[in-house]
């Protein structure tokens, strides 16, 4: 009888050990069917929202050449179908990488897109849209957050490799796996002319040269001095793929004029001093600039369209109080580059800002940052930004976080 | 201790179960939980390579051709460094074999561990036209359209393009009416031009009886040399006389596309010092005087200085000639605009004119858009709006005035489809 019970009391207790540990170990598995279901279903949803966000031009289909938030959020250029983006909603991205400025005489904040010295893409916050609205005119606000980054495929960099007469630069062309060989590309130089006055004067000059097997060609300009401030940019294309480049060289860096989009709907464009954002020490000098505007033709060669004085093209700023900024408008809708040439105590430069983001090849980030994130999937499409070849990429991750049991 | 044995059978049963349960529900590799969506990577990449029709053209070339090896090129640089791909053309057919392989490149041996395609049906530039214009003055071998595309000229009236824009788009419009279509790309051909001498060796151009368009709105670029020297009294008003005296010897048709004719000429290099009191340089403003100048050419007077006349009716409408045309040929500018510079019906008496095409109805003294025929020889279409310029407009009062027919037909063509299939896979990583 003894027996018997013991029997039974041991049999029970590893049996139910048993069945402790193997619902356990079934609970794992099943775990793991479940995020591996939840993985794909994320996967699923990123490449979906990416195609939301790609193939709708959002409402008011327009919104990007408007200074009104959108009720609904996209960013598909309205004139076209498919993959095709369009530029002035990617400026209206506010971006994650840049510090944001601060300009007190408009006490506005500036999300800041800023690829080295001289190239400026500034937009007030009041203006750009932000991540929280976004997630939220997404439907996705506390469930998934994503980063959406817009990066060129084509890279076109340009090298200074002899500073005067004549001033010579090397093109290297290349795409994200290859060098674009014996891409055509057609530039645009500008050089500030020495003169007596305040205004600042230019020169340009445009032209077409062709890469080699290598993706490189070498282009250069007579009569340019070593002490003079130019600005060349380029433009790549070969078989529907376009990119562009572009190179600077200025004599003065301590005082410039630093473009800021005011108004996206009145195409108007704030020129301020550059030592009323940075704060830069002592006293220093007025800014006269004298500025001017190029687009890419469908031909791709670059055409420099002129601006009558109406526009606000020529002027001087000041820093401080009582020193109002100057303003200034684009004359078109179509995308191309503001080229502002300044000068301040005999010393000069150029500074760029796009009007489209594609013109200048400039990359946006938008969203969160990566950081902390468990799982994050990812999804890419090629698409063409006014012409310019474009890589998206959605990364995308959920706010229910999931770890695995036991 | 049979039920402790039971138990132990019971535990091996349950491990078992597991054991096998556990074999088939194995956690995937991360590319296989969520994977690289190749498929539309691969029709986004297809869309871009042809997002200027390149690679429609590249496919219907010859297989040696050198665009085959940009196009591979494009698209190795298109796409990532970790992606294979296999690009293949085939032709379409009708009947028997569906498709047939007409190309095919790879960078890679084979295309990793997973991979997925995308196709793109290509058609050749001839499949889907449908309708067969006759060219202007085909009787006597064809018109010339000549578009002003100088790349050393700036515009005025023009606000938000550039002449260049607008010559492309003119010419989009245009070129199928005409024999020849030749863009016009700086003033020293247009000095040629006005010298009567060919500025191409296409057999198809011809400079008498042309139709000249100038993109440059109030704007008419000057060529060095003659007519700069012999153009420059009174302001540049002798060169608007020399202009309409050109008119009226090669009978050509002169186009103004928006606001006053002729009020200011441009060359960028030559009058790089005056600017047209507006801020932009290489400009000089020739005032009312350019188009009376040019009219007494066109008419054959001496020349004179004097004044012209434009009127502001405001808005105007659409003639019922203009909106015939304008649905037959598929251009469709807005029924009404607003004038601000519309000729004087004086003007016909004074130079011997006629309208032989209102563009837009007349109202009172005024005319806002047409096309003016001179009793002799040459002719001249004004449209006097106020800016920015619609160049259908132009497109419409032209094809109003010269009405070529257009010929229906509906192409059937075999081998006019391809397809692309673009494979995608990923190499390298787990």
């Amino acid at each position: 009888m003894t027996g018997a019970t013991i029997d039974h009391l041991v049999s029970v207790t590893v049996f139910l050990a048993a069945i402790v540990l193997f619902i356990g170990l079934f609970n794992q598995t099943v775990q793991t069917a479940i995020i591996y279901q939840q993985h794909r279903y994320l996967a699923s949803r990123c490449s979906d929202i990416l195609d939301t966000i790609l193939l709708s031009p959002g409402y008011p289909i327009n919104w990007g050449k408007t200074d009104t938030y959108p009720t609904s959020f996209g960013l598909q250029d309205p004139e076209f179908t498919q993959y095709r983006i369009s530029p002035y909603s990617l400026m209206r991205l506010q971006s994650v990488t840049g510090t944001p400025i601060t300009y007190p005489k408009t006490g506005l904040t500036y999300s800041n897109i800023t690829m080295g010295f001289g190239n400026f893409l500034l937009v007030p916050y009041t203006k750009a849209i932000n991540y929280s609205a976004a997630t939220k005119l997404l439907g996705v606000n506390n469930t998934l957050g994503f980063q959406l980054t817009v990066t060129p495929i084509i890279t076109v960099t340009i090298t200074e490799t002899h500073a005067s007469n004549p001033l010579t630069a090397s093109v290297k062309v290349y795409g994200l796996g290859f060098p674009l060989s014996n891409a055509t590309i057609s530039y645009c130089f500008l050089k500030v002319k020495a003169s007596q006055g305040n205004t600042p004067l230019y020169s340009s000059a445009f032209g077409t040269i062709f890469a080699d097997d290598e993706g490189e060609a070498t282009v250069s300009f007579q009569n340019v001095a070593s002490d003079e401030s130019y600005v060349l940019i380029a433009y790549a294309h070969l078989q529907g793929l376009v990119g562009i480049g572009y190179h600077e060289r200025v004599t003065s860096t301590k005082r410039y004029v630093l473009p800021l989009i005011d108004s996206f709907a009145q195409r108007r464009v704030i020129l301020a001093h550059s030592y009323d954002v940075h704060y830069g020490g002592p006293p220093e000098s007025a800014v006269f600039f004298n500025a001017t505007f190029v687009l890419l033709t469908e031909d791709f060669t670059l055409r420099e369209m002129p601006m009558e004085n109406s526009t606000g093209k020529i002027g001087k700023v000041n820093y401080g109080n009582g020193q109002p900024y100057a303003n200034l408008t684009i004359p078109t809708y179509n995308p191309g580059i503001l080229i502002v040439t300044y000068k301040s105590n005999n010393e000069d430069g150029i500074v760029l800002m796009p009007w489209g983001m594609s013109t200048m090849a400039f990359p946006v980030t938008f969203g969160d940052r990566l950081t902390d994130k468990e799982w994050i999937v990812t999804s890419i499409r090629q698409i063409l930004v006014n012409g310019i070849a474009y890589q998206a990429k959605l990364a995308l991750w959920s706010f229910k976080g999931y770890s695995v049991v036991g | 201790m049979m039920r402790t044995i039971e138990i132990l059978l019971v535990i091996m049963i349950i491990t078992g179960a597991f054991t096998i349960a556990a074999f088939f529900a194995v956690l995937p590799s991360p590319r296989q939980v969520s994977p690289l969506n190749l498929r539309r990577l691969a029709l986004t990449t297809l869309q871009t390579l042809d997002g200027d029709y390149s690679m429609s053209t590249t496919v219907f070339k010859p297989i040696g051709d050198s665009s085959w090896a940009s196009l591979q090129i494009a698209l190795s640089a298109s796409l990532p460094p970790n992606i294979v791909y296999n690009f293949s053309v085939y032709e379409v057919q009708s009947n028997g074999k569906l498709f047939n392989p007409i190309k095919s490149m790879s960078n890679a041996r084979d295309l990793g561990v997973g991979s997925d395609s995308a196709s793109y049906l290509t058609a050749s530039s001839n499949v889907s036209f449908s309708s067969t214009p006759q060219k202007i003055g085909e009787s006597g071998g064809g018109s010339t359209l000549y578009i002003l595309n100088c790349s050393d000229a700036n515009g005025w009236w023009i606000t938000g393009y550039t002449a260049q824009k607008l010559a492309g788009d003119l010419r989009m419009l245009l070129s199928p009416y005409f024999q020849a279509t030749i863009m016009v790309q700086n003033t020293t051909q247009l000095g040629l031009l006005l010298n009567g001498t060919k500025i191409t060796s296409s057999p198809y151009e011809k400079v008498a009886s042309a139709v000249l368009i100038n993109t440059f709105g109030e704007t008419v670029p000057i060529p060095s040399g003659y007519y700069l020297t012999q153009g420059a009294q009174d302001s540049y008003a002798k060169y608007c006389y020399l202009l309409g005296q050109r008119v009226r010897q090669y009978n050509w048709t002169w186009a103004s596309i928006v606001g006053w004719p002729l009020y200011y000429v441009s060359n960028t290099v030559a009058l790089s010092g005056s600017q047209n009191g507006w801020g932009i340089y290489g400009m000089v403003m020739v005032g009312s005087p350019g188009l009376q100048s040019f009219l007494r050419g066109l008419d054959n007077q001496a020349y004179a200085y004097g004044n012209s006349q434009t009127g502001s009716p405001g808005v105007v409408y659409l003639s019922s000639v203009a909106k015939y045309y304008s649905d037959y040929y598929g251009i469709f500018p807005s029924t009404y605009s607003t004038a601000t510079r519309a000729l004087s019906t004086s003007i016909l008496g004074t130079y011997h004119l006629s309208v032989s095409t209102y563009i837009f109805d007349q109202t009172g003294n005024w005319i806002a858009g047409a096309v003016y025929r001179h009793a002799g020889t040459g002719a001249f279409l004004s449209l006097g709006l106020a800016r920015t310029p619609d160049v259908r407009l132009t497109a419409v009062g032209l094809l109003s005035d010269y009405k070529p027919r257009l010929y229906r037909s509906e192409y059937t063509a075999a081998g006019t489809s391809r397809l692309v299939v673009l494979q995608l896979g990923q190499v390298g990583g787990a």
